[in-house]
């Protein structure tokens, strides 16, 4: 399958689906900004991270697009700032967490037959599972980003180490509903290896539920991230390196908040347009990996099939060849 | 006479379930010889299936374990083969067409992909690249080469959406296994094969995912295919549309075929060689006509005269009084002993009757029982 195919596929994909076109077009835009902010932030913004203006408390204008702060700091300069070390945080421990969580449970979910060296291991993995869902996965991160002296990269690593088991039991949930299901039967019986029946069966068909738990789950992640920033302190506000859950946190603290509601409007919405466009995503994404919903998606917006040729179409009803397989492909 | 393909010698299979274990084959023997059909018949639960899967070694192991016997293909007995080089059997040695085409197909793949693994898998094999069965040999299994790398990535192929325009399809992306597929979606009468190749399998009917599920079963060239009730999904005219298919193709490629159906009309124009199983055992078994025309176990006549259109022409149907027995609490003696009308006292002692020829004949080929009263079976109505 060419990269022109998958990219007329994807656009079918997406033109029959307006939210997931939306949702694409803003992981675009946010993908797009954090890399030219990540470069020369200084084409988006006109202020760096710590620097004041002369006004404080200036509601949005011209100027200041999302107001500024009590100090005069630009808000939307410092979101804009926060744009890169958010995404790339969320999709960090996202990846992280779906490598070691997913393998972990491929491997437990697969080979689980009592008695044997799989059955052990996965044992091992469960049991370990466990041990990290016993606690609550905010305060054990908190404890583990105390524990390693604060810091942004210190919550990042604290993150990763709790996050995993919930793909974990997800992968591993989905690989035992799959396993047993006769394709898998069907392929070891053609002389398919195990491993690729794994790699190749099961993985394929387990895609769709994760996929779009993992898109759902950036949006967590980044709230969860922003919460452990604020609590234990880990990214102090305002800093060199602003970040969007500690700008709510220390904004939140203004008091009277109703009248400069755009202080935590700013990062509020920044926080809310990431988790909506991957969630989105996701949704679609969904759409795209299940046959049914793809077929489906493509054939009703898009030109149908090429007609079968005239050689090798349905035949005749008299032909005696067509009557033995008299059955043509159903129309979707 | 030619050496069989498949040997089972004294085969018994336990499934431990809970607290009880399952006693799904016991003492089951049997030969299938090259271009052979042997049929199996037998209500459900007599163990067919376990056989069926028992002798590429899918069953699952726990809870099933074989007790005893040997599976013998091509030379080897597969029952103390290890589990990582059965893959070099199953395939290209024996390739099996199981009862679900429903499921039995990925439903993530296109027509093409399936079988093109199949192909693929023939491929490597034949070419070295991938340690092969070698009956020939004293170790059956040739290990010389290393297993190459495979073509393009496992997990970049695996995370791909397939193709979805024909177009896409009849592209030079397919790879070098579109004609071989397409020859063997031919082979199956599938029309117009090439708008096949591109459809998955939801978008196909019951009858054509049963014809790629043979076609895949075929393309690998194995020496043994077990087709495990392969019209039992099927609705009728499909059903008779598949045999007949599955019947040409017999003739076609002279493979051996082990034919498993509780279907007695299914069977009876299929099969050379016909076996019927009754709680495990193997009860009966002889050249199909012989079987059909002169049973010679109180079971096989029972079961012959519970068949519509065979027992009258008007009225109730026969039926075999009783049930079958629990497989885990077994009596000793003869197994159908309890619903036999000709049981007598000696019925009941272990051992159970063994499987003796009835007249002479060519050992293999020769009619065989398991009752003790043979002659008195040929008196029953």
């Amino acid at each position: 399958m060419g990269v022109r195919d998958t990219l007329r596929l994807f656009w079918a994909v997406l033109r029959a689906n307006p939210l997931t076109l939306a949702g694409f077009l803003m992981v675009a835009v946010l993908c797009g900004l954090a890399g030219i902010m990540a470069i020369d932030p200084w084409l988006l913004v006109r202020y760096g991270p710590i620097q004041t203006s002369s006004a404080s408390y200036a509601p949005p204008s011209w100027a200041h697009p999302l107001g500024t702060d009590n100090i005069g700091l630009d808000i939307y300069s410092e979101v804009m700032r926060a744009l890169p070390l958010d995404l790339g945080i969320a999709l960090a421990i996202v990846g992280a967490s779906v490598l070691i969580g997913g393998l972990l449970g491929l491997v437990a979910g697969y080979w689980d037959r009592p008695g044997t060296a799989g059955g052990a291991s996965s044992i091992v993995i469960l049991r370990t599972t466990d041990v990290f869902l016993a606690f609550p996965s905010l305060l054990l991160a908190l404890a583990i980003t105390i524990s390693l002296g604060r810091g942004p990269w210190q919550a990042v690593l604290a993150l990763m180490l709790t996050w995993w088991p919930y793909y974990v039991r997800l992968v591993r949930g989905e690989v035992l509903a799959v396993k047993h299901l006769p394709y898998i039967q069907a392929a070891r019986a053609a002389g398919v290896s195990e491993g690729r029946i794994v790699l190749r069966h099961v993985v394929r068909n387990i895609l769709e539920p994760i996929v779009v738990y993992l898109t759902m789950d950036i949006g967590t992640v980044l709230v969860v991230f922003s919460t452990i920033a604020f609590v234990a302190d880990a990214i102090p506000y305002p800093s060199a390196t602003p970040e969007w859950g500690s700008m709510l946190s220390y904004y939140q603290q203004i008091l009277p908040i109703a009248s400069y509601p755009w202080l935590v409007f700013g990062p509020g919405a920044a926080i809310f347009l990431t988790v909506l466009a991957f969630s989105l995503l996701g949704d679609g994404l969904r759409d795209v990996l299940d046959p049914r919903t793809r077929r489906a998606l493509v054939r009703s917006r898009s030109r149908p099939l090429p007609e079968v040729p005239a050689e090798a179409s349905p035949a005749r009803p008299d032909d005696p060849e067509a009557k033995l397989s008299g059955e043509v492909p159903q129309p979707a | 006479m030619t050496d069989p393909v498949l040997t089972v010698e004294g085969l018994t299979v336990n499934y431990s379930v809970g607290a009880g274990t399952f006693h799904a084959l016991q003492d089951v023997s049997l030969e299938i010889r090259p271009g052979e059909v042997v049929g199996i018949v037998g209500e459900t639960g007599c163990g067919k299936s376990t056989l069926g899967h028992a002798i590429p070694r899918l069953l699952p192991e726990p809870p099933a374990r074989i007790e005893s016997g040997r599976i013998v293909f091509r030379g080897t007995d597969l029952v103390t083969v290890p589990r990582w080089k059965l893959p070099m059997v199953r395939g290209t040695g024996i390739a099996m067409i199981f009862q679900e085409p429903l499921n039995s197909l990925n439903p993530a793949f296109r027509v093409y992909d399936q079988l093109a693994e199949a192909v693929r898998i023939r491929r490597l094999r034949e070419s070295g690249r991938l340690p092969m069965f070698r009956p020939d040999r004293d170790d059956p299994f040739d290990y010389s080469r290393p297993p190459p790398p495979p073509k393009g990535g496992t997990l970049a192929n695996a995370i791909v959406p397939g193709g979805v325009t024909a177009e896409a399809v009849q592209g030079r992306r397919l790879g070098s296994y579109r004609d071989d597929v397409l020859e063997y979606l031919r082979l199956v009468r599938i029309n117009d094969p090439e708008t096949v190749l591109g459809l998955y399998p939801h978008e196909l009917s019951g009858g054509m995912r049963q014809r790629v599920m043979i076609a895949m079963a075929l393309s690998e060239k194995p020496s043994l295919l077990i087709a495990d009730e392969p019209t039992s999904a099927l609705d009728v005219t499909i059903q008779a549309q598949v045999l007949t298919l599955l019947k040409e193709l017999i003739d076609e490629i002279h493979t051996a075929v082990l034919f498993i159906s509780h279907d007695l009309g299914v069977i009876a124009e299929t099969v050379d060689l016909l076996g019927v199983m009754y709680a495990g055992r193997l009860v009966e078994i002889g050249p199909a006509a012989e079987v059909f025309e002169s049973p010679r176990h109180p079971y096989t006549k029972a079961l012959l005269r519970a068949t519509p259109n065979r027992s009258k022409a008007e009225g109730a149907l026969d039926t075999i009084p009783g049930a079958v027995p629990n497989l885990s609490r077994l009596r000793p003696g003869c197994r159908f002993q309890p619903r036999c009308v000709l049981a007598r006292p000696v019925c009941a002692n272990d051992p159970h009757p063994p499987l003796v020829p009835i007249g002479f004949g060519p050992a293999p080929a020769v009619h065989r029982t398991a009752c003790l009263f043979p002659e008195e079976v040929a008196q029953l109505p």
